[in-house]
């Protein structure tokens, strides 16, 4: 394959070189760059150059020189995304941060690490376990996916229930702006209070902002024990108020998921236990804590539900642990033999308008003709709507683009949000200025302006572009 | 696989990345062409196009078909199968390389060739390589290209398996089950066979090894010489077919179980058997043979790929080495990671290999076990080259060689 001739590229990566870039952190050949451009979304394109800086001052010059001649930047994690954050542009450069994977430092006193953005979010989990200290956060893809593009896209997972998100933990930053110059946000204080909250900013920004380098999480001591049980309800509506009654009775679990009829059945054959026929909505509990404190709030579980739950299992050991959690882990490729495709949003609402949308989506499924699976996180309102059809049929296709139209109005009718936890991206932008008014996405604007004047800093995400209006 | 059908399963993969989790070739490389849902696709990027490009042949070439990927993908994707098809497409633009050509011919010519260039192998070899002090295996004296100092090679005994099994008399009265022993332990580890054969007649089963068995195939599917596995199959086949009264069918190679499981017209009646799970279906009298004998050795246990990712085979040779030695039996820290050997993966990409290997290494220094355990010899001659690596005094061997040691414990 011939390269095509480009003089800017060319000129760019032998300035990278005299700035000390290896050959082996230069990414030219075509089929090696054309391994830079997808996520989970199923989306590609092929960035001009791939960069893979080692450390904090190989992006500053990295930057410094692209800003020099305006190329676009575009930093990538795992890629293990599910809204498009990282898919770059065909002129743009891809920034994988991969091989900063360092753990700097983890400060047992202050219960604090100190990582670089490439570390695997399930290495840094184990590794902080091993001195008895816990970071909570837990994405589905916590053994591929990056801190860094963790913070980028402000990831949650099961525990946010009790523990939070990702936003949660970051206590400080150290990031490069579009032109090259570093700056830093937080530190190890507990009580920080001087100046803007640029951490909470850039958590979140998808990689819009700024480039992250450097991160400090707040750790916590780990939970001595954990409890799973696995309920099953008559009626989403009947698994709610179990829901909203674990809490008022003081009950507080570190995970509650849910399945909804659809996925129930979805999964029902192959358990290695059997759910009643009656089975509509199943809901995983996990109880965290000390040791005496898990026995007495599962106790109370138990008492609380006696009646109301058609079935109540308790895992006694890790092994019927990994039993109950099948049924949730054995979804996701249990519902693709339902349909070629999926259309997977993430929308969020408050925990007490689940029953509501679930209603809802159900009427929507039998409108479009078109099978809707719903689970995911019910004790923070995060519900994983799966659209289920053949996208090569142009008539379901149509119909799955109407679906996603009203399931984000459904969804914000209810005071929800386009995303729980995956990010806008460039796969929700369009949807934007249903959930912000004109003047709120103009302050976000103005933000994006002033880090990003030229907008060269993955450009495409988050606002809806010019295409959408 | 057809060109649609792999159409069809390279569409499967949704690049969510889990691959990333546990690829050994990632781990060492963070490439992302070297993970499994990169290198798919480039598969998939290049179907129309006729040209490999060089990133796109070492991309195909890094892998050690160690099916970690294919364990922990949810969609069930089959992707070691369609990087052997990549291979084979590959070989079939680029011919296979010479090196590989000459063996392959070699294996397929077993009666006369193989046995008689790897006996003269056995004369010839010290004048090249030296034992290792402590371990079984080589390491060259001079420079050699592609080898360096701490590249453990199988030494190469003056007698194979079969020279053994003609001299053997068995004791009559035995229920027979048929023994594939590859050809690791036919040409390299004799000893592991006949190991393997001692406790099988201890059980009370006269392992039976057809002289005309070959390769199980796992070589040349893996290098993308379909034709030259075809060609093996269909003989074993026929061999299987000839012995059809037997019904179970052994083997202390992971590779070949492997292979051998998923050969598609297997004799209905037959059944292909990893030796610890044909252990664990006479687990009663195992147990009572083995009885209060127990090796008081700390011993630790590395999961060949072929057998845990390959055939799910996890639980029964840990069963098995809690039997031989009890308390002294300790995990290792990820003992489901590859160690880098992957066939013929260890010599031509060394480096990762043994980079894959050092952490491999240092899991099993960790547990102070004086015996790596696996059951794949493969597996062991990486694991023993670990050892020399990491200057380290433990030392690799099959579970079954070390029952048959305690079984002949007080039988004279």
């Amino acid at each position: 394959m011939t390269e095509p001739v480009n003089p800017i590229r060319n000129q760019f990566i032998d300035e990278l070189k005299q700035s000390g870039f290896t050959e082996k952190q230069i990414v030219v050949a075509d089929e090696s760059r054309a391994c830079y451009g997808y996520d989970a979304t199923r989306q590609s394109a092929d960035p001009m150059l791939v960069l893979l800086p080692d450390n904090g001052e190989q992006v500053e010059s990295a930057m410094r020189l692209a800003a020099k001649k305006e190329l676009k930047i575009f930093p990538r994690g795992a890629a293990s995304g599910m809204s498009g954050g990282s898919i770059p542009s065909d002129d743009g450069i891809i920034l994988s941060l991969t091989r900063m994977k360092r753990i700097l430092e983890i400060d047992q006193e202050n219960m604090i690490a100190t990582v670089e953005p490439g570390v695997i979010t399930g290495e840094l989990q184990e590794e902080v376990s091993r001195l008895g200290l816990f970071y909570p956060p837990d994405p589905a893809s916590l053994a591929f996916s990056t801190i860094g593009g963790n913070v980028a896209e402000n990831a949650g997972g099961p525990r946010a229930v009790k523990y939070g998100v990702t936003a949660d933990y970051v206590m400080g930053l150290e990031a490069v702006l579009i032109n090259g110059e570093k700056i830093k946000s937080g530190n190890k204080c507990v009580k920080s209070v001087s100046g803007y909250d640029l951490t909470s900013l850039l958590v979140g920004s998808e990689g819009t902002l700024a480039v992250i380098t450097k991160i400090l999480l707040k750790l916590l001591p780990a939970p001595e024990a954990v409890k799973t049980s696995l309920l099953a309800f008559p009626s989403m509506t009947a698994a709610a108020l179990a829901i909203t009654a674990m809490f008022k009775n003081q009950i507080d679990p570190s995970t509650i998921e849910f399945l909804d009829r659809h996925s129930v059945n979805a999964v029902r054959e192959g358990l290695p236990f059997s759910l009643p026929e009656e089975a509509d909505t199943v809901l995983l509990v996990e109880i965290d804590g000390t040791a005496p404190g898990v026995l007495s709030q599962s106790q109370k579980l138990k008492e609380l539900f006696k009646d109301d739950a058609l079935l109540l299992i308790e895992a006694k050991n890790e092994s019927e642990r990994e039993q109950l959690w099948s049924a949730r882990r054995r979804l996701s490729p249990a519902i693709a033999n339902l349909a070629p495709h999926k259309i997977n949003e993430d929308i969020a609402v408050p925990r007490s308008a689940i029953p509501a949308v679930i209603a809802r989506l159900e009427k929507l499924s039998e409108k479009i003709a078109l099978p809707i699976v719903c689970f995911g996180h019910a004790g923070d309102g995060n519900i994983h709507v799966n659209v289920m059809l053949n996208k090569d049929d142009p008539d379901q296709a149509r119909r799955g683009h109407q679906a996603i139209d009203e399931i984000f109005a459904i969804t914000l009718e209810l005071g929800g949000t386009l995303s729980g936890e995956h990010g806008i991206g460039n796969t929700k932008s369009a949807y934007f200025d249903k959930e912000w008014s004109p003047p709120t996405i103009a302050a976000m604007r103005a933000i994006k302006k002033a880090f990003d004047p030229d907008n060269c800093l993955n450009p495409g995400k988050i606002f809806p572009t010019q295409e959408n209006h | 696989m057809t060109s649609s059908l792999w159409q069809q399963e390279l569409k499967k993969c949704v690049k969510c990345g889990a691959c990333m989790a546990v690829c050994p070739i990632y781990r060492q490389t963070g490439r992302e062409e070297m993970v499994a849902r990169g290198k798919l696709n480039l598969i998939e990027r290049l179907n129309d196009k006729n040209e490999l490009p060089p990133g796109w042949i070492d991309a195909i070439d890094n892998c050690l078909l160690c099916c970690s990927c294919e364990e922990n993908c949810s969609k069930g994707v089959k992707i070691t199968e369609i990087i052997a098809d990549a291979r084979h497409r590959q070989t079939e633009q680029l011919g296979l390389n010479p090196i590989k050509k000459s063996a392959f011919s070699l294996l397929k010519n077993r009666f006369l060739s193989l046995p008689r260039f790897l006996k003269a192998g056995s004369f010839l070899q010290w004048l090249l390589w030296r034992r290792l002090p402590r371990h079984s295996g080589l390491v060259r004296r001079l420079p050699l290209p592609g080898l360096d100092e701490k590249t453990v090679i199988p030494s190469l005994p003056r007698r194979h398996l079969d020279d053994y099994l003609k001299k053997k008399q068995t004791a009559s009265g035995l229920k027979p089950v048929l023994y594939f022993p590859g050809c690791a332990t036919r040409y390299l580890y004799p000893q592991m066979g006949l190991d393997l054969l001692y406790v099988l007649e201890r059980l009370g089963f006269k392992g039976v090894v057809p002289e005309e068995l070959n390769c199980c195939g796992m070589v040349t599917w893996g290098s993308g010489d379909q034709k030259s596995n075809q060609e093996l199959k269909e003989r074993n086949l026929e061999t299987f077919r000839k012995h059809s009264d037997i019904k179970d069918i052994v083997t202390g190679c992971a590779s070949c179980g492997h292979a051998l499981k998923e050969y598609e017209d297997l004799p209905k009646e037959c059944e292909i058997l990893d030796i610890s799970e044909f252990l664990f279906r006479h687990r009663e009298k195992l147990e009572q043979l083995v009885g209060a004998k127990q090796l008081d050795k700390k011993i630790t246990y590395h999961d060949p790929c072929h057998l845990r990712k390959g055939q799910g085979i996890t639980s029964q040779p840990r069963w098995l080495l809690k039997l031989i030695a009890g308390e002294n039996f300790i995990e290792m820290r990820h003992p489901e990671r590859c160690c880098g050997a992957g066939g013929t993966f260890g010599l031509s990409h060394k480096e990762i290999s043994r980079e894959i290997l050092a952490e491999k290494a240092h899991d099993t220094d960790a547990t102070g076990a004086e015996i790596v355990t696996s059951g794949c010899p493969g597996c062991l001659l990486q694991l023993t080259e670990g050892a020399v690596v990491a200057d380290s005094k433990w030392q690799a061997q099959h579970p079954i060689s070390l029952l048959a040691d305690l079984l002949r414990r007080g039988v004279s």
